[in-house]
Order: structure tokens, then sequence, then C-alpha cells
């Protein structure tokens, strides 16, 4: 996979989570992973169409994403209720949505779609010939891996 | 105990979201994200606004506009839902009432449609993620 799709994404997740979360973000060391991998226990997932193909995740753990929505509410949030659910969807659109704006302005045209989020224990996710590039972000929330599967439509 | 409302100064600006006879400005937001609805709802509602309806995509948006007119002030429209999508809400709302007030709430890579809103008779656009200082800038410019 070629770096100038996944900069854009880690770039932007970070610009996005220092302002929405408002604390210190590290960026951890980027990693390749080409077969099934385990997912933490929350993922946004949205997919992408067009000259380029394939998804961007963004993956935490529970505990990590009742902290980001309590956080971007401003108000403890305990369990994963709609309206923990919408916040890190639009957490993934946020990001998403900058990254592709840089993406379009580099000459790459694709679509979106809207991100749809899993939750649950022990899920793994295996994508067919494309290999993932995943940056862990280190927040004061928690860790939330930025993982991109993009690949040049054949 | 005298209290600070007995002596209010005379230099503290009124909410932005009062009118000039005291009453609050109306607010319809429309937004298929509760997360963002909420938001926007915070913001306005700590500035003296009322939100007296919220929506979750275009149609509904549409219907509860002319259901509720001519009590809203103000309407708050997302770009991208379900069903019909705030560019397509905010055309029948123009048809309906071609003094509306309509802001467009729009994520980053939406220029395009954002024109096109602007085109279409929106009054301003708030670029997400939503900021306090922006968010009351734009509704209250539009206001004036």
């Amino acid at each position: 996979m070629r770096v100038e799709y996944i900069n854009p994404f880690v770039e932007t997740a970070y610009s996005i989570l220092v302002e929405v979360l408002g604390g210190e973000v590290k960026r951890d060391n980027l990693y390749l992973k080409s077969t099934s991998m385990p997912v933490m226990g929350v993922a946004a997932l949205v997919g992408l169409a067009g000259d380029v193909e394939g998804r961007v995740l963004f993956d935490m753990s529970m505990e990590t994403a009742l902290n980001i929505a309590s956080k971007m509410n401003d108000e403890k949030i305990d369990t994963f209720d709609e309206l923990a659910k919408a916040t890190i969807t639009e957490l993934a659109n946020l990001i998403t949505a900058q990254a592709v704006t840089k993406l379009h302005e580099l000459g790459f045209k694709f679509d979106l779609t809207p991100p749809a989020l899993f939750t649950g224990e022990r899920m793994e996710i295996s994508d067919q010939n494309v290999e993932a590039l995943i940056v862990p972000m280190i927040t004061e929330q928690g860790k939330i891996e930025v993982n991109v599967a993009i690949r040049e439509r054949m | 105990m005298k209290t600070k409302q007995d002596f209010p100064s005379i230099n503290e600006r009124p909410p932005d979201g009062l009118k000039d006879d005291g009453t609050k400005v109306r607010v319809l937001v429309v937004d298929d994200s509760i997360f963002v609805a909420k938001q926007i709802g915070q913001i306005l509602s700590s500035e003296g606004y009322e939100i007296v309806a919220t929506a979750v995509d275009g149609k509904e948006g549409v219907d509860k506009y002319k259901d509720m007119f001519p009590n809203v002030d103000i309407v708050t429209m997302d770009i991208t839902m379900p069903r019909m999508d705030g560019i397509t809400a905010l055309e029948q709302i123009m048809a309906f009432d071609k003094n509306a007030k309509v802001v467009m709430i729009s994520a980053l890579g939406k220029e395009e449609l954002v024109k096109k809103a602007l085109l279409l008779g929106a009054k301003n656009y708030i670029v997400k993620p939503l900021d306090r200082k922006k968010v009351l800038e734009r509704i209250s410019s539009v206001l004036k």
C-alpha cells in the first residue's frame, strides 16, 4: 500500500483527536498486517470506493470508547448507549471527512460509506489481498488504532 | 440580601438567543446524529436560545418546519442524512417560506454542497467539529 494513502488519515486523526479531546495525543509506531487480526471491542468502519478502494477502521477498547464519549459529551457515560454510539460514529466521520478532503486534493477520487459501528468481544477482521497499515494513537482516554487498508482499483 | 439581579450592569451584554422583546429565539435542529444535535442544543441553550424541536432527517425537518410555522426562527440543517438530505430539505423549506433562516452544518470536504446550499438560500454554514464560539457567531450573524 502506498504511504500517501495513509498519511492524510494519520495527520487528520491526530489533529481531530487533539481538537475534540483537548489533551495530549501521541503517535505510536506504525505497523503492517496482512492477515486477519483481532479488533479491540469497538470499531467504526468507513468504506471507500472509487479510484482507490478499501476501508478505514477506528479500533478501540470499550473502556476507551466510553472515556472518549464521556469527554466529547462533557458528562460521564457508563454504558455504550445511543449517545455513545453517535459520538464514536461522529468522531470517525470527522476524521474521515477531513482525510478524504486531503486525498481529493492529491487527485484521488472516491466516495465514502457512512460509518458502521461494530461492538463485541473476540471480533476479528480479515482483508482479502489488501495489507492493512495500523497507526496507534495514544490519547488520555486510551489507545485508538487507525487501521487503513486501501488499494488502487484494479 | 441584594443579588446581582438587583443591580444589573449597564454594560452586560444580553444573551444572543434573546430577541429585542425578551423572548427566546426558537431553533429547529435537523441532524441524524444525536451527538451533534445535543452539542448544538447545549451551545445554543447556554446563550438563551430555545430548541423548540429536533428532527433526525430532512423529511422530518421539512414536516416540522411546516407544522410549526411561523414559530421557528432559525433552522440548523445537517447535509448528509438518510431518507432526505439537507440540501433537498433546504430547497423544500425555502419553497414553503422564502424568508426561512437556515444554517447548514457540514463536515469538511463538502464545499460544493455548501456552495449549492448558499445559492439555494441558506443564510450561513458551520463546519464541524463544532466549536462554541464559531456556532454562536454564525447563528447570531444570521439573526442580525
